[in-house]
């Protein structure tokens, strides 16, 4: 149960007072690392409204600008402050593949909780892949795919992942997307609904 | 008659028949030739796209033999070279934005801005062809210009090209295999042509929380469009349904309050239109739509044909059933990941569920993709003689 009424603003999604109370705050001298604690709290509420089908697509959307919007403001004073991210993850739509909506939302909710997302976009071939992989280190991509014909490029990347010597784990995501192809990409986990990414973020970097 | 006509004829009946929720000879059974006939034919994607003689001669020779009555049309929705010509964005095709092999795509933009709903509130068409195909297209950047003028005349030339010649094809498809034809006409939801075309997805779903009234007005004034669009476009016809994709009143991308505030009034409007002049809608509900099954209740009697797709089938027929002929039966999936033999299983259960009071067409779910099989395919059509008549 929420009680801080900024994470209740955002969970609610009362766009004006979250900008109204981010100001507020600030000025009376709370750290922009608090206001971004308590956007968090705001927006994993949100998440599980989401999943127990309470809030819809257009909820979830909405939730992740109110946070980018305030993120606008709070990033750069964050420079400095002993804020942390989580951890790193590669995140990209497939070859062939141009579907951003699943990917972008995903991305707004990692980004929510406190990660450093890398979004390659979309159509993103597996030697991109890599390389943003070598770049940051992450011990997390994000693979998402709409059409099933490109399930064969969703193979061939994370086939060129481990190729090349890379342990990280691989998660994929998409409309029609299952443990039975989970097992033919050869993916470590699979997700179907936005906030199963999340849980599977947590998971990996609470380890 | 000859024996082509006749064929012809009893396929029409039997089409007419389940539309009006009746109980023809056999389920009539639906079928397209998708992008997968490429992988057997020895063709790219990209071939069937751009030469359209290519793409009708591989549909002519794969039809003979084949027993269904509706077909549903061949592997290329659009001929690139009119996009092309006028500098399109809209779309990524095979071989030109994506792999020469890979599906055509929807390049969804913000193409229509938040700040533009009062002018095209005001006049629409105008706002169209002042704003919006400036916007989505590079020839079309500088209206009224030589290169803009040129380049809307090859457009047009180019979709009266592809018209005549689809035409001549779908002529002789029908002549030489006594097919019928799915439908006639093109139209969308209101809030679709503004989701889609316009504000795209992630836009349009913030402007229900930013300028809820502007999206209503904007749907109001897309609807009369909408209505004459499913209208004129096949002339006099009403035999035949006048397709709808519909897309963003799928669940879950509307909260049941949005959907009904939103999505619906003018979604039932252009459909109450259009069968006020005797035409009805190929209601094709892309994804899931079971949470909004009774209110689809609402609409006249057999003023729609509801396309199965993932919704769920049982209860589209317990609550549709008998007051709309429901379409689909067969998932996009199972003719990619299936066996000939678990496509015939599939369709005797199906047939059990949905078809036994007749009102009933089989057909896949949604747009079978790339890469389906052709044995399950045809497999389909076979099970559906076998298992389909009454």
């Amino acid at each position: 149960m929420l009680t801080d009424a900024l994470s209740i603003a955002i969970a609610e999604l009362e766009e004006e007072q979250v900008a109204g109370l981010v100001k507020e705050r600030l000025d009376s001298g709370v750290s922009p690392l608090e206001i971004v604690n308590s956007l968090q709290q705001g927006m994993a509420e949100a998440g599980s409204r989401f999943e127990t089908g309470e809030y819809f697509l257009g909820e979830l959307i909405m939730c992740g600008e109110i946070m980018q919007d305030s993120m606008v403001i709070l990033e750069p004073l964050l420079i400095g402050s002993n804020a942390e991210y989580k951890g790193s993850i590669v995140m990209g739509t497939v070859k062939g593949d141009i579907h951003d909506l699943g990917k972008n939302i995903v991305v707004m909710l990692l980004k929510g909780s406190g990660y450093n997302v890398i979004d390659l976009g979309v159509d993103v071939s597996k030697e991109k892949f890599i390389e943003a992989i070598k770049a940051s280190n992450a011990p997390l991509v994000g693979m998402s795919v709409l059409l099933t014909g490109c399930q064969e490029s969703m193979k061939e990347t994370i086939e060129a992942i481990r190729a090349a010597g890379l342990n990280t784990k691989v998660l994929i995501g998409g409309n029609y997307i299952d443990d039975i192809i989970k097992d033919y990409v050869g993916a470590d986990y699979s997700a179907q609904a936005a906030t199963d990414g999340i849980k599977v973020a947590e998971e990996i970097f609470s380890l | 008659m000859n024996e082509k006509e006749m064929l012809y004829q009893k396929r029409l009946e039997r089409y007419i028949t389940a539309m009006d929720c009746g109980k023809p000879d056999m389920v009539p059974v639906a079928f397209g030739v998708g992008e997968w006939i490429t992988k057997y034919t020895g063709t790219t994607l990209q071939e069937i796209y751009y030469d359209l003689d290519k793409s009708t001669d591989v549909v002519s020779e794969m039809l003979p033999g084949l027993d269904f009555d509706i077909f549903k049309g061949g592997p290329a929705l659009w001929w690139p070279p009119m996009f092309d010509a006028m500098g399109s964005k809209l779309y990524k095709f095979p071989g030109i934005g994506v792999d020469e092999n890979s599906t055509f795509q929807f390049n969804e933009q913000e193409y229509m801005k938040a700040e533009d709903y009062d002018e095209f509130i005001a006049s629409p068409t105008e706002w169209l062809v002042n704003h919006y195909l400036p916007n989505i297209s590079t020839e079309l950047e500088n209206p009224g210009s030589y290169r803009s003028t040129v380049a809307l005349i090859k457009g047009a030339a180019a979709f009266a090209m592809q018209g005549g010649i689809m035409a001549a094809a779908w002529g002789k498809w029908t002549v030489e295999n006594g097919i019928v034809g799915q439908g006639t006409g093109f139209t969308k939801a209101p809030f679709d042509t503004l989701g889609d075309a316009l504000r795209g997805m992630k836009g349009v779903l913030l402007d229900l929380r930013r300028r809820p009234e502007k999206v209503l007005a904007a749907c109001d004034a897309i609807t009369p469009h909408n209505v004459n669009c499913g209208l004129a476009g096949p002339g006099a016809d009403t035999r035949f349904p006048c397709f709808a994709p519909l897309h963003r009143g799928a669940y879950p991308f509307l909260n049941p309050k949005q959907w009904d505030t939103f999505y619906w009034p003018s979604l039932k409007a252009t459909i109450e239109g259009m069968w006020a002049k005797g035409k009805r809608m190929l209601f094709y509900a892309e994804g899931d739509w079971t949470p909004y099954l009774e209110k689809i209740l609402e609409l006249p009697d057999k003023s729609i044909v509801f396309q199965i797709d993932t919704t769920d089938a049982k209860k589209a027929k317990k609550i549709l059933g008998g007051r709309f002929c429901l379409q689909g039966g067969v998932p996009t999936t199972l003719l990619t990941y299936g066996t000939p033999e678990k496509v015939k299983e599939h369709i005797k259960r199906t047939f059990d569920e949905l078809a036994y009071d007749g009102g009933f067409i089989l057909d896949t779910g949604g747009v079978v993709m790339g890469d389906a099989k052709k044995e399950n395919a045809i497999a389909m059509i076979e099970a559906a003689r076998k298992y389909g008549i009454y």
